[in-house]
């Protein structure tokens, strides 16, 4: 008895493990009847070195979808009090509610765009350092992403 | 023509940068004679595709301000007098900034990074705080040895910040804390480059120039080649 339930109980850790790691990368819908279900992905993601140290950061990423549309709500992480989402124009920044997945598109947070403000770090990060961010999805739910803290001029690809 | 064609890509961006400098210019043109906004434009355009210079050539060639602020030492700093004589990018900006200040401040800085110290020497890399309150000269100093240990950093009044941004189609306002403690200040994100032969504004960086381009200019602006 208390073997089989051991037993189950690993199995379901590791699923759970697997399900997680899945999370990282894709946060497809297990069902996949419907084609207007979303199919995220998320590439890229990486926080510039704050010019001052443990100060003001940003988050950029880029969300893939291969599905229908869907729309990101909301961003928090364990390691930072705030983290909010906003758009630069112009001449300043504004917060925004939530961006726009489109349908068999991206939604990038990019510099000098749409980006993550993050506050209030439980620890001064530094180069080399991973920041989870839990992404809330209107439809896709939540992924989780461990993103890498980069020199303060990083541009993926570079 | 062919010729045209070949720098397409670059004409195109050359255009899009008219266009943002055309709306961001407009924000002062109210006093001056209304010659119309058109062939204004078109003046840049013309000279942006003759010059040697990526960034675009002003047609209107802005005076440098007559502003006296603390330098990061808490010192006096008057831009004018300092700054006499010499090449200078001037940019306004604030430290809570997460997103366009730290990535144009730290474009240049690599840019400046692939000149020679002779080159670099010839440059004055100008901050100025749109955000007073917050940026103090250590604060200011933090934040900049992050891209350009001799990048000069001013803060102060920001009325007189104001006042020296106005002129120069750079608009700033008050900047507003919201309740979980960021601050939004805003302010013009383009960077001027003024000249050393006449102390004024010729050349245009809007927000986004990428490090390839400000490189390219610096270097040039470093050997006194002609806008």
């Amino acid at each position: 008895m208390s073997r089989g339930f051991r037993r189950s109980a690993l199995i379901g850790a590791g699923l759970a493990t697997a399900l997680a790691a899945g999370t990282v990368v894709v946060a497809c819908q297990s069902s996949g009847s419907s084609s207007a279900a979303p199919k995220l992905s998320v590439a890229d993601p990486y926080i510039p070195l704050p010019a001052t140290p443990g100060g003001m950061g940003a988050g950029y990423l880029t969300v893939r979808n291969d599905g229908g549309s869907d729309r990101l709500l909301k961003v928090s992480s364990p390691g930072a009090g705030s983290v909010t989402m906003h758009r630069s124009t112009e001449k300043s920044m504004e917060e925004v509610g939530e961006l726009e997945v489109p349908a068999h598109g991206t939604l990038d947070l990019a510099r000098g765009g749409n980006h993550l403000m993050i506050m209030d770090w439980s620890k001064q990060p530094a180069l080399g350092d991973e920041l989870e961010l839990d992404l809330e999805f209107a439809k896709a739910g939540t992924v989780v992403v461990k993103v890498p803290v980069k020199p303060l001029t990083y541009r993926p690809g570079s | 023509m062919a010729s045209l064609r070949s720098t397409r890509p670059r004409l195109l961006t050359a255009a899009a940068l008219v266009l943002g400098a055309s709306l961001a210019l407009s924000a002062c043109s109210s006093s001056s004679s209304g010659g119309g906004e058109t062939s204004g434009a078109a003046k840049v355009s013309k000279q942006a595709s003759t010059s040697q210079y990526q960034g675009t050539v002003l047609s209107k060639h802005f005076d440098k301000p007559d502003l006296v602020l603390n330098d990061t030492g808490g010192r006096p700093y008057d831009l004018k007098a300092r700054t006499a004589g010499r090449t200078v990018l001037l940019f306004f900006g604030y430290t809570s900034c997460p997103d366009v200040c730290p990535t144009t401040m730290g474009d240049i800085g690599v840019a400046m990074s692939k000149l020679t110290p002779e080159e670099r020497q010839k440059l004055d890399i100008v901050f100025v705080s749109t955000d007073p309150e917050r940026d103090t000269p250590q604060v200011l100093r933090t934040w900049l040895d992050s891209m350009g240990k001799d990048f000069i950093g001013l803060t102060g009044d920001l009325a007189k910040v104001k006042a020296a941004a106005k002129p120069l189609g750079i608009m700033v306002e008050d900047p507003v804390v919201a309740a979980n403690g960021s601050v939004t200040s805003t302010h013009g994100a383009q960077v001027l480059a003024f000249l050393p032969t006449d102390d004024k504004a010729h050349l245009l960086y809007m927000a986004g120039t990428s490090v390839e381009t400000y490189r390219h200019d610096l270097e040039l602006l470093a050997k006194g080649v002609a806008v």
